[in-house]
């Protein structure tokens, strides 16, 4: 059945995400073609700088439109075919509760990450227009690396970021389908208390993120030992990791609970 | 034989509100009954219940001897009041989803249904009226081969012209080992299908007989009975 429930959740909603993800290829390429059109042009002509600019901008005002524009659509599909009207179809339906939150969390998180690899897809692209823009910007960055360290990112490292990238991918998913859930334990005023328990959520994490960095500098202080950037770096993944697991872990409990044993239609 | 619903001092109650209080009732097999009451007086609650939509303050429900869940709702056929539709689908991608959920689902017969009715199985459900949708919800619902078919208000939001076919459809379509429990409070309508009554007035049950020992003891329709019952 989980199988059956994510083939009609991607059916439900690939048509408009996928035509969001066009509206990022569509602007890459205009951005593109402007940047190489001003690195080419033989005139002085302010006119065509002015264009560059103003498509830029757009381009850089789609980008956040479609990567917010994402967000805001899959929560609201998440609330209006779980706890809406739709909802009194997919509770009836003979599943699991744990199959419901799998297949609306990992195609809520695939498209996430869609969105992620295209709009970094696409800067990258961006930046081949101008060859030396992009030449200078991996210059900067390996001297940085070689600036802070003097030791190189391993394979393992890079591999291991992304992975815990996508636990928090699933995490940002499962904690709004957590505060959603959660909303719905009060009879009135659903909305209002999943926004409350996201504000109550986030306030809670800034301040474990907070005390574990403060532990953790005290600690490096005590022993006095220079952390470089690259044994930083793989202490960072270890922790988004670790965080990532932690929160997918909670969040998932507390969606499971209220929609599995303490479900109110109403 | 084991009732195919079993109530056990079902209670439920919102903050100081009591919407059911204290339910016994046990529903038969192969019989269709109406849950009748005015607004308000817990018959959707208990149907939601019913469904595994609500869970109760306190007190027990059985379904075919089981609570609400994965198996019961392989067993019950559930019409909320309300369209739970997905706008963007089409009318045959709804077909085909109940397929791939109930394995009771009878292909021939919804489209069948669905040819009778004149609703072209390409529409788009966000093309159809409100009325058509209902009609196509329902036909979903009948297209199955259920123990029980909870129907919620199925004839409150269409015509007096659409109610008949809407009836009829529903008495040459169920399985006629199940139970039809159908909720509403057009009494008058639906009294000539009904084996069975349940009156349900502010969370209480406050009669449950047939609708044939109703007209012989008390020499009137259910409809003029009810409105005795529930006068204001």
């Amino acid at each position: 059945m989980l199988g059956k429930l994510m083939k009609y959740e991607w059916k439900a909603t690939w048509k408009l995400l996928l035509s969001a993800n066009l509206v990022i290829v569509v602007m890459t390429f205009a951005a593109w073609i402007m940047t190489n059109l001003v690195e080419y042009s033989a005139t002085d002509f302010q006119m065509i700088d002015f264009v560059e600019i103003m498509v830029i901008l757009t381009y850089v005002i789609s980008m956040f439109a479609v990567y917010v524009g994402t967000s805001i659509f899959l929560i609201y599909r998440f609330y209006t075919s779980t706890y809406g009207d739709q909802g009194y179809l997919l509770h009836t339906l003979p599943v699991d509760t744990h199959h419901i939150i799998l297949a609306k969390v990992s195609v809520s998180a695939l498209w996430l990450l869609i969105n992620s690899v295209m709009i970094t897809g696409s800067v990258l692209f961006l930046f081949t227009a101008r060859e030396d823009a992009f030449f200078t910007m991996m210059e900067g960055m390996a001297d940085v690396i070689e600036l802070m360290s003097g030791e190189e990112i391993t394979l393992f490292t890079i591999i291991m970021t992304l992975v815990a990238y996508v636990f928090s991918l699933f995490a940002k998913v499962l904690k709004v389908g957590a505060c959603i859930s959660l909303g719905q334990l009060s009879s009135n005023h659903k909305l209002m208390l999943s926004f409350a328990w996201y504000v109550g959520i986030y306030l809670v994490e800034c301040v474990c993120s907070g005390v574990y960095f403060a532990i953790r500098l005290a600690f490096q202080e005590y022993s006095n030992s220079y952390m470089s950037f690259a044994s930083y770096y793989d202490t960072q993944w270890e922790t988004t990791l670790l965080a990532g697991i932690l929160s997918c872990v909670i969040y998932y409990i507390l969606t499971w609970y209220v929609m599995g044993r303490k479900l109110n239609l109403d | 034989m084991t009732p195919v619903v079993q109530c056990m001092g079902l209670t439920k109650t919102y903050g100081r509100k009591i919407a059911l209080n204290q339910v016994y009732l046990n529903l038969e097999r192969g019989r269709i009954i109406g849950l009748l009451g005015p607004n308000g007086s817990g018959k959707t609650t208990l149907i939601k219940i019913m469904n595994g939509l609500l869970k109760p303050t306190s007190g027990d429900i059985l379904i075919n001897g089981q609570r609400p869940g994965v198996d019961t709702k392989l067993r019950v056929s559930y019409l909320p009041e309300r369209t739970y539709l997905q706008p963007g689908m089409k009318v045959m991608e709804l077909v085909q989803y109940f397929q791939d959920f109930y394995p009771d689902f009878r292909l021939d017969r919804a489209y069948d249904m669905l040819t009778r009715l004149q609703i072209p199985p390409q529409e788009r459900l966000k093309n159809l009226s409100k009325g058509t949708k209902e009609k196509v919800q329902l036909i979903m619902v009948m297209s199955r081969d259920a123990d029980l078919y909870i129907l919620d208000e199925p004839i409150a939001g269409v015509d007096p012209a659409a109610r008949d076919y809407i009836l009829s459809t529903i008495v040459n379509n169920y399985n006629h080992s199940g139970s039809i429990l159908l909720s509403t409070h057009l009494i008058s309508d639906v009294e000539s299908i009904l084996d069975e009554v349940v009156f349900i007035k502010y969370g209480n049950i406050v009669l449950q007989a047939g609708a044939e020992q109703i007209r012989q003891n008390e020499h009137k329709s259910v409809d003029q009975f009810f409105r005795e019952v529930f006068a204001c």
